[in-house]
């Protein structure tokens, strides 16, 4: 048991020295901007300790699945197993289980330790025969398999658009776009096979603006009801709706481009930094996309000639 | 016609393949044969333009990789996709739109299942129907056969000959010798990076008992079997 934890440990150690970070810095920075981040949500949002149960949740969940579970059951057996999944569950549960006691949310945080000792017993195949029908059928790919994956955060986003409506609250309206968007982006940070990008009969530059063509006709099916909505209620305010959605069509540009900066690798801390620095001063972006578009170009070339 | 000329590739002290000179023509189908770790996968990623290279590849059609169906010795199929939108991403690749999928789908696999939960076979026969979806003129099919039932090798078989009946250029690697016997019209040797040998039709009983000899030696008796 002890050497499945210090396994795990050399990992996570591996894919920090190959993200280019030191692991000391990168476990204080997850564990700092987990906090900050869980921390963030409640001085912006009523909603905060739901977001935290199903952010946390969500991860448990991932730990369960079935095939996962049946390899720690045959190697160590299913007492340590019990042991090993509650350990797991309680490490990631951290960061919620403190913000909501600092929070002096004592039930929910109740909530999560029986979830960790629950789910440390429980697994579940992440694999069903039923396919989750998508309307990005015809350009299957990111988005297609994205949807799939993220799926209830789209009634979550609507619910919240309909709440922001009803409390008369623009900027909870907009959270509900940024999730829409944040969800989306997340289907571009992790860089596909090569041959997927290989086989495409286009050009580097070709390639890249069909890429964000899709990704931006597909987004704005996803959030155009938030957008129609906060626009007609919220009239007032038309030029800075308009204004922050640009702003987020901007970010998932951005994020698209990098993502082929370093293709076949993944993205770097450095672009990743400059990434975090425009969400701090947003016309950055302006400055930086056509640069990165340029690199992103140049680094294709060898495989989209 | 594909042409290669003086081709090398090293990765980094290790020259995977040295100064390779083969050329291609329409309509017919070769095999590469060769040990693992001979240079088959590396030649054809060199082709498919996967990987650097040195020296010179040409063909009638560029660049090579838009015209070219390559099939993986293990296809990298993501999650949450389902067989019928990985044909068509392969296809919308390409430009080619339309596609009569229930027709097409010529080893009755299960289109609307995602494709993550399919065995090695049923994966390796839809990348390989997507790649025929393709329209493409030049093929590389490293290792078709391996995993994937006889019925479908029959049917596979059929293909390649119906590509070679359409002209156009089928590269086969296989350590499966009796297939690649009847369908090749030539076969090329490679070893530790060199092509050693190229052989006709008329020699390939003579290559497949000279390649028994060398792959089997006396190794099979040094084992000591009780």
């Amino acid at each position: 048991m002890k050497d499945y934890f210090l396994l795990q440990y050399n990992m996570v150690n591996r894919q920090l020295h190959a993200a280019g970070v030191n692991p000391a810095l990168g476990y204080i920075a997850s564990i700092g901007g987990s906090v900050f981040l869980f921390d963030l949500a409640f001085q912006k949002t009523e909603f905060a300790k739901y977001l935290i149960l199903l952010v946390t949740l969500s991860f448990l969940l991932k730990l369960s699945e079935k095939k996962r579970t049946e390899f720690l059951s045959t190697t160590f057996g299913d007492r340590s197993t019990h042991i090993i999944r509650s350990l797991e569950n309680l490490i990631v549960s951290l960061p919620g289980i403190g913000v909501l006691l600092y929070h002096s949310l004592f039930l929910e945080a109740l909530l999560l330790c029986i979830a960790c000792a629950a789910l440390a017993l429980l697994s579940f195949k992440s694999t069903f025969n039923f396919t989750i029908p998508t309307p990005f059928y015809k350009n299957p790919f990111e988005f297609t398999a994205g949807f799939r994956k993220t799926y209830p955060i789209y009634p979550i986003a609507y619910f919240i658009t309909i709440a922001a409506i009803d409390v008369g609250n623009t900027n909870l309206g907009l959270f509900a776009m940024v999730l829409v968007f944040l969800v989306a982006l997340s289907f571009y940070t992790k860089p596909e096979n090569e041959y997927y990008v290989w086989v495409h009969a286009l050009t580097s530059k070709e390639f890249i603006f069909m890429k964000l063509t899709i990704a931006s006709k597909n987004v704005t099916l996803l959030s155009l009801p938030i957008l129609l909505s906060l626009l007609y209620f919220f009239w007032h305010e038309v030029d800075f709706i308009l204004l922050f959605f640009f702003v987020c069509f901007l970010f998932l540009w951005i994020v698209i481009i990098a993502k082929y900066v370093t293709f076949p690798n993944e993205m770097n801390i450095q672009l990743g930094i400059t990434i975090v620095l425009c969400f701090y001063f947003p016309p950055l972006l302006l400055a930086i996309l056509p640069y990165y578009f340029y690199k992103s170009v140049k680094n294709l070339n060898t495989l989209l000639p | 016609m594909i042409k290669i000329e003086e081709l090398s590739k090293k990765f980094g002290k290790n020259e995977v393949l040295k100064n390779v000179n083969l050329q291609f023509s329409k309509g017919c189908t070769y095999g590469i044969v060769g040990e693992n770790g001979a240079g088959k996968t590396t030649l054809f990623r060199c082709i498919a333009g996967l990987d650097n290279y040195e020296g010179k590849i040409t063909a009638d059609l560029n660049p090579i990789k838009n015209h070219l169906g390559l099939l993986l010795t293990e296809s990298f199929i993501f999650s949450k996709i389902t067989g019928k939108e990985y044909i068509r991403l392969l296809c919308n690749a390409r430009d080619i739109s339309n596609v009569d999928f229930e027709r097409k789908n010529i080893f009755d696999l299960p289109l609307d299942q995602y494709a993550s939960t399919y065995s090695t076979g049923m994966k390796k026969k839809l990348a390989l129907t997507a790649i025929l979806l393709q329209e493409n003129d030049y093929f590389i099919l490293d290792e078709p056969f391996n995993g994937v039932d006889i019925q479908s090798n029959i049917v596979l078989t059929e293909i390649i000959k119906e590509l070679k009946k359409l002209n156009k250029i089928v590269l086969i690697s296989s350590h499966i010798f009796s297939t690649l016997n009847t369908i090749c019209d030539e076969i090329h040797l490679l070893q530790k990076g060199q092509e050693i040998k190229t052989v006709q039709k008329e020699g390939f009983k003579a290559l497949e008992e000279e390649m028994i000899k060398i792959s089997l030696g006396n190794r099979v008796k040094e084992l000591e079997l009780k």
